[in-house]
Order: C-alpha cells, then structure tokens, then sequence
C-alpha cells in the first residue's frame, strides 16, 4: 500500500502544477464566479438559468481537466524515464498504475471541490441562499460528476495502456460524448417493442459494454425542483455501484495491458 | 566470487517495418562478477539500453535468460538490492531533495523520519541543498540526488547509465569518486557510458558491444595489451634505419633523427645498443599504452569492415 500511495501523493503534487490543467481551471472559476452576470438574459427564471449554467460550467471543465490529466500520465512518464527509476524499485506495475490513478483522481477532486466551493459561495452571494440544505442539494451534482470523472479518468488511464494520447484523447472524449448523450438513446431503443430485434440486440451491446455517464446526471431535478427521482437514494447508491465496478474493470484492464507492455 | 549478472544467448527482437525480424540484441552471453566495477559499451543504438532494461525487467526477453545473484530477473525481491540511475532522467521537480529522497524510501517502505535520507544527502555533497527544490538543482546536483536515491536500499547492483554525460569536469570528477567509493563498499557497477577515458579510469572490465552482440569482453589490462613504443634517436646514419627490419613498425628518418613506432613486445634493450653502437643517441623511448578508446574504435570499425565486405560479396 505505501508505495501506491507514495506515487499517488507525487502524482497529485505534479498534476496541480501542471500549467495547462490550471489554466482550464482558472478558465472554469471564472466562469462560475461570473455567471451570475451573464444570467441577466433570462431574469424569469435566473436561478434555474444559473444552476443549470454553473453545472455544467463545473462539468465541461471537469471533463476537460480528467482527460488531459490522464491521458498523458503514463506517456509522461515514460519519456522523462521516471518510471525507470520507481519500477527498477519494488514496486509492481499495478502498484504504479493504481497510484497514478488514485493521484489523478486525487487531484480532480480538488479542482473540483474548488469550483464547487466557488459555486456555493456565488450562490450564497447572489441568491441569498444560506441554508445548509440548499447549498447540499447544490454540491449533490458535483459529487456526481466526481463519479463521473473518476470513471472517465479509469478510461483514459486505462486506454493509456495501449494508445498514444493524442489518440486516448479523442477515445475518451469521444466515449464520455456517446455514453452521456446516447445512454438514453439506446436505452429506449431496448425498451421499445417495436425496434427490430437485431437493432435492440446491438442496442443492448453497446448499452453493456459503453460506460454509462448520463446515469450521473443528476442536474435536471436540481435545476428544476418541480423534477424528482423516484428513489432518490437508491438511485444515487445504484450509479455509485455502478461506475466503482465499472471503474475497477477499467483499472484492472489496463493494469493486464501494461504488464504485458515494454516502457 | 560469484556472479552478479549472467546472460545465456539473451535476445530482444522486434519487428521491422519491412515484415522481417530485428535482434536489437543477439544470443548475449555476459558475465559480471561481484564486486566488479563493469563498462558496458558500444555505439548509439548498440542495445546497450535495451540489454540493462531487460536485465531490470522493464521490457522482456525474446529468448534466452538473464540472472541477477543467480535469481531470475523477473523474480520481484532482486529489486531489493538492486539500483538505477538512467540517462539523464527527469525528477518530480516540485519536490526538494529531501522529499525525492523521501518518495524513492516509500517504495522500499521506509518511514518518513529515516536518518538514512540526510546521510545519503550528506555522503553526495548536498546537505546543504535539501531543501531546495529540483528544478533549483544544476545537472551535476540533479545527478548526485539520482546517485542518492539510488543508495537508499544500500543495493548490492548498481545500474549507470552515462552516470556523467553532460557533466562539468568538476562535477564529473565528483561522481567519478562516488562509483569509486561503491568499489570499496564491494557494490557490482554496471556502467554503461561513452566516456571512454572515464571507464578506463575506473572500471576493471569492460565488454563491447555492437548490433547487439558482444565483441569484446575481458579485463582492460588484457584486452589493452599490444600498446607501442616511440623511439627518437639522433646522429644515426639513413643507412641504419634502411637496414632495420622489425615487424609491424613505421620508420620515419630526417636530419639524422631516427623515429621509430613499433609495437611494445620489440626488444628495445637490442634497438638502443645498436643506436648506440652506430654512434647515435637516444632522445626519448617513449611507452604508448593502448587505450581503451583505439580498442573500442578498432572493434567497431573491424564489424563494420567485415559487414561492408560480406554484403559487397552478397551483390
């Protein structure tokens, strides 16, 4: 466990000083702390405006900052020889993959605990909203994204194993793309009796084997109050299960990978 | 003594574009003994990196076998008494050097306060530099921490890769006197390195390796035998040196000066009693031991010329 968590603590000292990665999140405080200025165009209805904004201000800027991040941890790496030295130590490849994965994360939680802190006190600011349980019900959504982008970061670090990171970029874009906005697409073509079995059959497939991010989604009731989930907590304990295992499959698939593979 | 490293017909291919198979290295068969300081070297692209990343695991054989203190390399444990320090690697620079020192403890399961950290930074000359961070370190100071957490499990093998390419003279000559030490403490150093002069300073045997296969390996005092003398004699007649007929030897006369190279197996003692004998005077004798550098060029050319005419017969 030491060395794991030995790599993890490098990894999140080396990831909150990378440049690019505090510049994106620079670019998203920025935008939270000023989207109150921007909500002006739909006075009706500013709160809802402003939520929905934020979040997915909070989001896009997390999306963003766990694929950077971790496409390019083990690449990094491996150019600089860094790794040369920790693996010629006793320190298994697991071990190695598994830190760099926990310091990733590690470090997106702060950004993203950042961004949510700048979320609640704007809120806090601007719409006069004190009250504990309101600015909870806020941060419920950016708990959920941190799933979200924990899952997305296993599947960048994982395709990590095996591509170049201009290629696990558009990958893991690319997948976090399709399984937040076509989730609910072919869910629906499973559930529909009319779509022809082979369609509900690939349908079913790809539903399967694609990480499911819209399941951590959680904004639209936040947004709107008059929007419920119907067993909110069992809901939330559901998508929670789902991206840990679906996280430890991503980790335990690239771990195989890169025993196998020559750095 | 035993062996420290020992490679049976090793080999790493790999696939080239062409559809064929490369040996990056050839059927290696190396043997390195305890407490050894150990040259490994050969051209760019000899597969000298390759032989030490497959020795430590970091890729994996085609073939063949590769033991450390006779356990296989794939074993975990050797990596408890065994060290690297790359060429010219990259540290996490936001770190000092005391939490480099630190991090690289960790994974052998040291604990934070261990005095062992501040000792090793002491022994690399930068106690008073623990606590700046790397990116404030010159090469030499970067190479010297390298050299420090390369100590940490007091290893028994010790990897180099250009331990001083790069280097200022200074610092060069410190770190040249840490691989020395090692040699005191019986530590193995396999160092692999185009500093020629620096090997043949330090090391006790040395193999040459080129397109993967070991051309040369040996002790240096015997792979270095087969040095030449220079003779400089005055007031002998050209005549003289007509009439000498030794092998291998380059005669060159004018002014009445004599100059002889010849190969340092000749009986000199004979050569100066005839000068003398003829009347002239010995200027200078003049011993050129090999070095390791002749050695190492005449190896490479020698594979060359061999390659060039076996694929000249070919067409």
């Amino acid at each position: 466990m030491k060395p794991i968590i030995a790599i993890a603590s490098a990894t999140v000292g080396e990831a909150i000083r990378r440049k690019v990665l505090l510049v994106i999140l620079f670019v998203g405080v920025l935008f939270v702390g000023f989207a109150p200025g921007l909500s002006v165009l739909s006075a009706r209805q500013e709160r809802s405006v402003l939520i929905g904004m934020t979040l997915g201000i909070i989001q896009l800027t997390s999306a963003v900052i766990a694929i950077v991040l971790t496409v390019y941890l083990l690449p990094n790496e491996i150019e600089r020889r860094t790794i040369y030295t920790i693996l010629c130590k006793p320190v298994e490849r697991w071990q190695f993959l598994l830190g760099k994965y926990f310091g990733a994360v590690s470090a997106l939680g702060v950004m993203m605990a950042l961004m949510t802190g700048v979320l609640i006190i704007v809120f806090a600011i601007q719409q006069g909203e004190y009250s504990v349980d309101g600015l909870a019900i806020l941060a419920r959504a950016p708990a959920m994204y941190f799933i979200q982008m924990s899952l997305l970061a296993a599947v960048a670090i994982c395709f990590s194993t095996f591509v170049t990171p201009l290629v696990n970029f558009f990958l893991s874009g690319g997948l976090y793309l399709v399984g937040s906005l076509f989730a609910t697409f072919f869910e629906t073509m499973q559930s529909n009796p009319s779509t022809p079995a082979f369609a509900k059959g690939f349908a079913t497939l790809i539903n399967t084997i694609l990480p499911n991010f819209s399941l951590f989604n959680v904004q639209n009731p936040i947004i709107n109050p008059g929007q419920q989930i119907q067993s909110e907590g069992a809901y939330y304990l559901t998508a929670t299960g789902y991206g840990v295992v679906y996280i430890a499959a991503m980790l335990i698939l690239g771990m195989l990978v890169f025993q196998k593979r020559e750095v | 003594m035993g062996a420290a490293i020992e490679t049976h017909q090793l080999t790493k291919s790999y696939k080239s574009k062409s559809g064929g198979v490369v040996n990056v290295v050839d059927a290696l068969d190396l043997y390195v003994e305890e407490g050894e300081i150990f040259g490994f070297l050969g051209p760019n692209g000899a597969g000298k990196t390759t032989t030490i990343k497959m020795l430590l695991n970091i890729i994996y054989a085609t073939s063949g076998e590769a033991k450390i203190y006779g356990q296989d390399v794939d074993d975990m444990s050797v990596h408890r008494y065994i060290s690297y320090l790359p060429e010219k690697p990259y540290y996490y620079e936001h770190m000092t050097g005391m939490e480099l020192l630190r991090f690289y403890g960790s994974l052998f399961g040291m604990s934070k306060g261990d005095p062992k950290y501040l000792q090793l930074l002491n022994r690399v000359g930068l106690g008073r530099d623990l606590n700046k961070t790397l990116n404030q370190y010159s090469k030499g100071m970067q190479q010297r921490v390298g050299l420090a957490q390369c100590l940490l499990n007091d290893p028994k093998l010790l990897f180099l890769d250009e331990p001083t390419g790069g280097l200022d003279p200074v610092a060069h000559s410190e770190i040249r006197d840490l691989i020395l030490g090692f040699r005191d403490e019986r530590k193995t150093v396999f160092i692999s390195s185009h500093e020629l002069s620096e090997v043949e300073r330090i090391c006790d045997r040395v193999a040459i390796i080129n397109r993967g296969k070991i051309e040369k390996q040996g002790r240096l005092e015997d792979l270095l035998q087969g040095g030449r003398i220079e003779l400089i004699a005055n007031g002998v007649s050209e005549s003289f040196s007509h009439g000498l007929n030794l092998p291998d030897t380059t005669v060159s006369y004018a002014n009445q000066r004599l100059i002889l190279d010849m190969p340092d197996d000749q009986d000199v003692n004979a050569l100066i009693d005839s000068v003398r004998t003829q009347g002239g005077t010995i200027v200078s004798v003049i011993p050129r031991r090999k070095r390791l550098e002749d050695l190492f060029v005449e190896t490479v050319r020698n594979v060359r010329s061999t390659e060039s005419a076996a694929e000249a017969g070919q067409l």
